[in-house]
């Protein structure tokens, strides 16, 4: 675990010098608690000979005024730093599963690690504001109170003991933490699944009469989930009963100490100090009562560091060429003898297949659903490498050639496209940046989009919403269509480009589609014809190969 | 106070606080008996430092006291926790189940995503918690405490007691101050960093989008620059927004500053009651406590009425339907459809626009038509998804109006165009559309549906796991498994939307080979346009344009 944070801290070494204020503005903030309850306590205790404590009190005042400053700027200072680091981190994230797993997450067997993501990201500002910055204050006045009783070594060790002791609590309490956090993440990952698999399938369940059964289970699972946090909670509890009980026992210890030197020494005992001591004491408490908390942010922060670092090392699925060999100008693609499994647990997808798609060439791919006609196109475009066989472009190897150069000249529809939280036409320039009005309007006319668009009060700057949700699922995936359409890339790729389009649309886009693609080299993936399509060959995926269709 | 009352998120709050009863006192209880603990323990702490004043107070027993109400206090500090953090279990608990409960009642009818609806019964619950077991709890201490702190004080030096009054109430003030400019301006400013922090989800969600269209380094930086502007501004809101704790560090350091002040320079003037007068000091810490645990918890209020508000719409619908239970599950039945109109919405062209049909037992209806044209709408009002705004639907003579929607449900088994296959085994999967299902009669069904045609070739036959996380299924042989479900449920009425639309072609034979098998002895109704459906299926014929029938007659002509 330790490991990960010192990664984590080591990703946030550029923000080193906003980190390191924060931390010293804390420890400043958290001295001024002390040195307030002291100054109060030593006032009050040289009160006795009369005005001893003058000065104590006089010094009072400007700490009354410094120590809600310190406190203000404590906040401000921990929050810029945290802000910053945590905006560096989210973006070095980002990039790394860019590259390493540019395929998304959606392959990858833990469905809610998504889900998880972002809260893991966050978690990990509790590393810095919620662990790191209360023990080093926690630290800071623990040494302080050693330092200023160090003329009574006794009463020192009294106080400074048990609160040291409690410093130690987090790094105690942290060692399962982390496991019984995880616990209760995995349990509300199954209580999300418990109550979106119902939903899902929502027509299946009432038909069924399964509602209470679907309920039953929720139940079941949020009973799970209270488990492990009530598990957590008494944890916590006990930990924080634990730094309650060493922050007293340093009272008491700075009491009983002052009892005995009165009874050894009178009338000449050193009260002031004793007195100094038990302020001291309550002061450190208010400041020590952070610790057991920091704890849970320790131990939570390393569970969500590990799990980041985790799908950040992934190894990339295709490694880029050491030496790339320059882009071919023909664009030709040739798959030889290309065999590839997904899990060889599972047997392979493509098994020798072999396929000439000549440039200019439309080819219409059929085969049932989980034949593998995506993994063909996952092969091209270097999201995934062939296990045996090779694939050129323009007679030239894939895998000499840089990914991105390659996917620059092939325009794809996936399956899982996504349409951005984002306005129309800057989800269409995704795909070209540079083009202008006209030529979104040209793509968003081949798909049949033209006029609803215009309708739009806010036209092309409609804000398409959370995965296109501003609009229906069919007008979403013709969104995507026109992305795909708008750069004038020589290769373009359509998977299943009219899955979830009514069938006059359907009709009407595949009527239109030769036009708005002539010149170019386009493969149709997809598991019907229509007939409408006028591809020039047409080929079903059977048996993990190619072969021409017939009827 | 009215304009409070309206606000629906408050409302659940509060009605989910009453609802909560004991379970929320609790923890306000087993705070106050901590404060009790410290206030006798700080008068111990005053008579043991009064006596290393000089004066006759303190000794090991009041320290051997003051050592166990520490004890004492440590114990109840837990079970105020564990109380607390209980109380938002329980909260969670009722809230879930039933909004749960409102969402399966609702139905198809309400059209927004899966994931949404899942949210709404998860995350927004969970954000809940903190009302219930921080906010609330420590609302009542920052009440409660200071009040009683300042009792006993009074009793002994009204004068420091008035001080502590005065301070006391000072706090919510100079928050109020603080915070009233800087409030919305701050809302204002989380909003905008949840907006960026949505931004990050949407392009690590559509990451393969970015990386096909070499975008990635592109929204990276975008990513970058937002995140900086979006620092800047907040940290300007959050300069005013944290002179609040500035506010209450000042008033508590002034307290003590005033009373360390007026009991010093007493206690040299030959204090009357320097006990009380230490006490009184001792005690500044512990009123100002519950104070600074409220500042902290108060967000938790903000995000909970977030929260609440999203909830309170699908809170309020009633969650029991009306409507009479079935006696027994008819073997044969009959459907009568007489001058029926549905529309979803107003400005909207209707679904059915005076359809009448009438089935008898045993027979098979296909509607044709265009998609649009009201195919659907006949099956949900059949499932009792939708009420027909007017006209009569009469099963075996009996007006289902009268039925509650989940008994109706009992008589049809229905197979939607796109099957939805659940986490589990595909033996589960097809053991849910009937409760109490045996083995044998699982895998009759999937023998029926020819299910176990791919089943065998899988590595655990029907026991493999499917759905999330497991063995994904095609389109054609998760229809199989839903038809495998339609013919376990063994159910009088069938009711077929589409079946084969995602199919290909040759799965699609084998699947109307099932169907036609499905539909021997029951009375069925099969929406579809697949005109391979329309061919191979027996039965009449009823063609369907804008919620019309506009043709009848028998498949095969």
């Amino acid at each position: 675990m330790f490991a990960d944070l010192a990664r984590v801290w080591a990703l946030w070494r550029p923000r080193g010098q906003w980190l390191l204020i924060g931390i010293a503005v804390a420890i400043l903030s958290a001295l001024s608690a002390v040195a307030l309850l002291a100054l109060a306590g030593h006032g009050v205790a040289l009160g006795v000979a009369a005005g001893g404590g003058a000065l104590a009190i006089l010094l009072l005042r400007p700490m009354m005024l410094l120590r809600p400053f310190l406190r203000w700027a404590e906040r401000m200072a921990s929050h810029e730093a945290a802000f910053r680091a945590l905006a560096d981190t989210r973006v070095w994230f980002f990039r790394r599963l860019a590259e390493r797993m540019p395929a998304g997450l959606g392959l990858t067997a833990a469905g809610d690690a998504r889900a998880r993501m972002l809260a893991d990201i966050e978690a990990l500002d509790g590393l810095y504001l919620r662990a790191v910055l209360p023990a080093v204050a926690a630290l800071a006045v623990v040494l302080a109170v050693a330092v200023i009783l160090a003329g009574a070594p006794w009463l020192a060790l009294a106080v400074a003991a048990p609160l040291g002791a409690a410093l130690l609590l987090p790094f105690w309490l942290a060692r399962d933490a982390a496991a019984a956090a995880e616990r209760v993440a995995r349990a509300r990952g199954m209580v999300h699944r418990a109550a979106l698999d119902p939903l899902l399938g929502l027509t299946e369940t009432l038909s069924a009469n399964a509602e209470g059964r679907a309920a039953a289970r929720l139940r079941e699972a949020t009973e799970a989930m209270h488990g492990a946090e009530a598990r957590l909670a008494r944890r916590a509890a006990l930990g924080g009963a634990a730094g309650f009980l060493l922050a007293q026992l340093a009272l008491i210890g700075a009491l009983a100490w002052a009892l005995a030197a009165r009874e050894g020494a009178g009338a000449a005992a050193p009260v002031g100090l004793a007195v100094l001591g038990l302020f001291m004491a309550l002061a450190a408490a208010e400041v020590l009562g952070l610790a057991p908390r920091a704890g849970a942010a320790l131990a939570q922060a390393g569970a969500a560091a590990r799990r980041l670092f985790t799908l950040a090392d992934t190894p990339p699925p295709v490694a880029e060429p050491a030496i790339p060999a320059a882009m071919p100008t023909g664009h030709t693609v040739r798959f030889e003898g290309v065999t590839f499994a997904w899990d060889p647990a599972r047997g392979a997808v493509l098994q020798g297949l072999d396929l000439e798609w000549r440039e200019g060439e439309r080819i219409a791919l059929l085969g049932p659903s989980g034949a593998g006609k995506s993994t063909i196109l996952q092969l091209l475009l270097k999201l995934a490498a062939p296990q045996a066989g090779r694939i050129t472009l323009g007679g030239v190897d894939l895998a000499a050639l840089p990914a991105a150069a390659v996917r620059a000249r092939i325009a794809t529809l996936t399956q899982d496209a996504r349409i951005f939280d984002a306005s129309i036409a800057e989800n269409l320039r995704i795909a070209a940046p540079e083009a202008p009005d006209a030529a979104l309007w040209r793509v968003l006319a081949q798909v049949g989009l033209a006029d609803l668009v215009r309708a739009l009060p806010q036209g092309l700057d409609t804000p398409c919403g959370e995965g296109g949700a501003r609009f229906s699922g069919g007008q979403a995936r013709r969104i995507a269509l026109a992305r795909a359409l708008l750069p004038a890339a020589p290769l373009l790729v359509l998977d299943e480009p009219t899955s979830g389009l009514d069938a006059e649309t359907e009709r009407a886009f595949l009527e239109v589609l030769e036009a708005a693609t002539r010149g170019r080299s386009v493969l149709l993936i997809t598991h019907r014809l229509t007939g409408v399509e006028r591809p020039d060959r047409v080929l079903r995926l059977i048996g993990g190969r190619l072969l021409p269709a017939t009827g | 106070m009215k304009g409070r009352r309206r606000d629906p998120g408050r409302a659940l709050l509060a009605a989910e606080t009453r609802r909560l009863g004991a379970r929320a006192w609790l923890p306000v209880l087993l705070g106050l008996a901590v404060a009790a603990c410290g206030i006798a323990q700080a008068w111990l702490f005053a008579r043991l430092v009064a006596g290393m004043l000089g004066h006759e107070a303190g000794g090991w027993w009041d320290l051997a006291g003051a050592a166990a109400l520490m004890v004492l206090a440590a114990a109840l500090t837990a079970g105020q926790e564990i109380a607390q953090s209980a109380a938002g279990r329980a909260a969670r608990a009722g809230l879930r189940a039933r909004a749960f409960a409102a969402l399966l009642t609702l139905g198809p009818a309400d059209t927004r995503p899966a994931g949404d609806k899942a949210t709404l019964v998860v995350e927004r619950v969970e954000a809940m918690d903190g009302y219930f077991a921080k906010w609330l709890p420590a609302l009542l201490l920052a009440l409660l405490v200071p009040g009683a702190i300042i009792l006993a004080v009074a009793a002994i030096d009204w004068v420091s007691a008035l001080v502590l009054l005065v301070m006391g109430l000072l706090v919510p003030v100079g928050m109020a101050l603080a915070g009233i400019g800087a409030a919305a301006a701050s809302r204002r400013q989380f909003e905008a960093l949840a907006r960026l922090s949505g931004r990050f989800v949407d392009r690590v969600r559509g990451l393969p989008t970015l990386v096909l269209f070499n975008r990635q380094e592109e929204e990276a930086r975008i990513l970058e620059a937002q995140a900086d502007e979006l620092r800047r501004r907040t940290m300007k809101v959050l300069r005013i927004a944290f002179l609040s704790t500035g506010i209450l560090e000042f008033l508590a350091a002034a307290t003590l500053a005033y009373l360390a002040w007026r009991h010093g320079v007493l206690l040299g003037a030959r204090h009357p009651d320097p006990v009380a007068a230490l006490w009184v000091i001792l005690l500044v810490p512990s009123f100002f406590q519950p104070l600074r645990n409220f500042s902290g918890a108060y967000h938790e209020a903000q995000s909970a009425r977030g929260a609440a508000a999203e909830l309170a719409p699908l809170l309020a619908q009633p969650v029991v339907s009306g409507g009479l239970r079935l006696a027994e599950v008819p073997r044969r039945v009959t459907v009568t459809f007489h001058d029926v109109r549905l529309s979803y919405a107003p400005g909207r062209p209707p679904a059915l626009d005076g359809l009448s049909f009438s089935l008898a037992a045993g027979e098979t209806l296909l509607l044709a038509g265009p998609s649009g044209a009201g195919k659907s709408s006949v099956i949900a009002l059949l499932l009792g998804f939708r009420r027909a705004d007017s006209g009569r639907i009469a099963i075996n003579g009996q007006d289902i109006g009268l039925l509650r929607p989940e008994e109706l449900r009992r008589l049809s088994a229905h197979v939607g165009q796109r099957a939805h296959i659940f986490a589990g085994t595909i033996a589960e999967n097809i053991a849910m559309a009937r409760e109490g299902a045996t083995r044998e009669q699982v895998l009759a069904a999937a023998e029926a549906a020819q299910v176990m045609a791919f089943a065998r070739d899988l590595p655990q036959g029907i026991d493999t796991p499917v759905g999330e996380g497991g063995y994904g299924l095609s389109g054609g042989q998760a229809q199989r498994v839903a038809l495998a479900r339609a013919f376990l449920r063994d159910a009088p009425l069938v009711l077929l939307d589409e079946p084969t639309a995602s199919l290909d072609p040759g799965t699609e034979d084998a699947v109307i080979e099932a169907i036609r098998r499905l539909c021997v002895g029951r009375t069925a109704i099969i929406a579809t346009h697949s005109a391979a459906a329309l061919r191979g299926l027996p039965g009449r014929l009823l063609v369907l344009e804008a919620g019309r029938a506009v043709g009848r007659r028998m498949a095969g002509d």
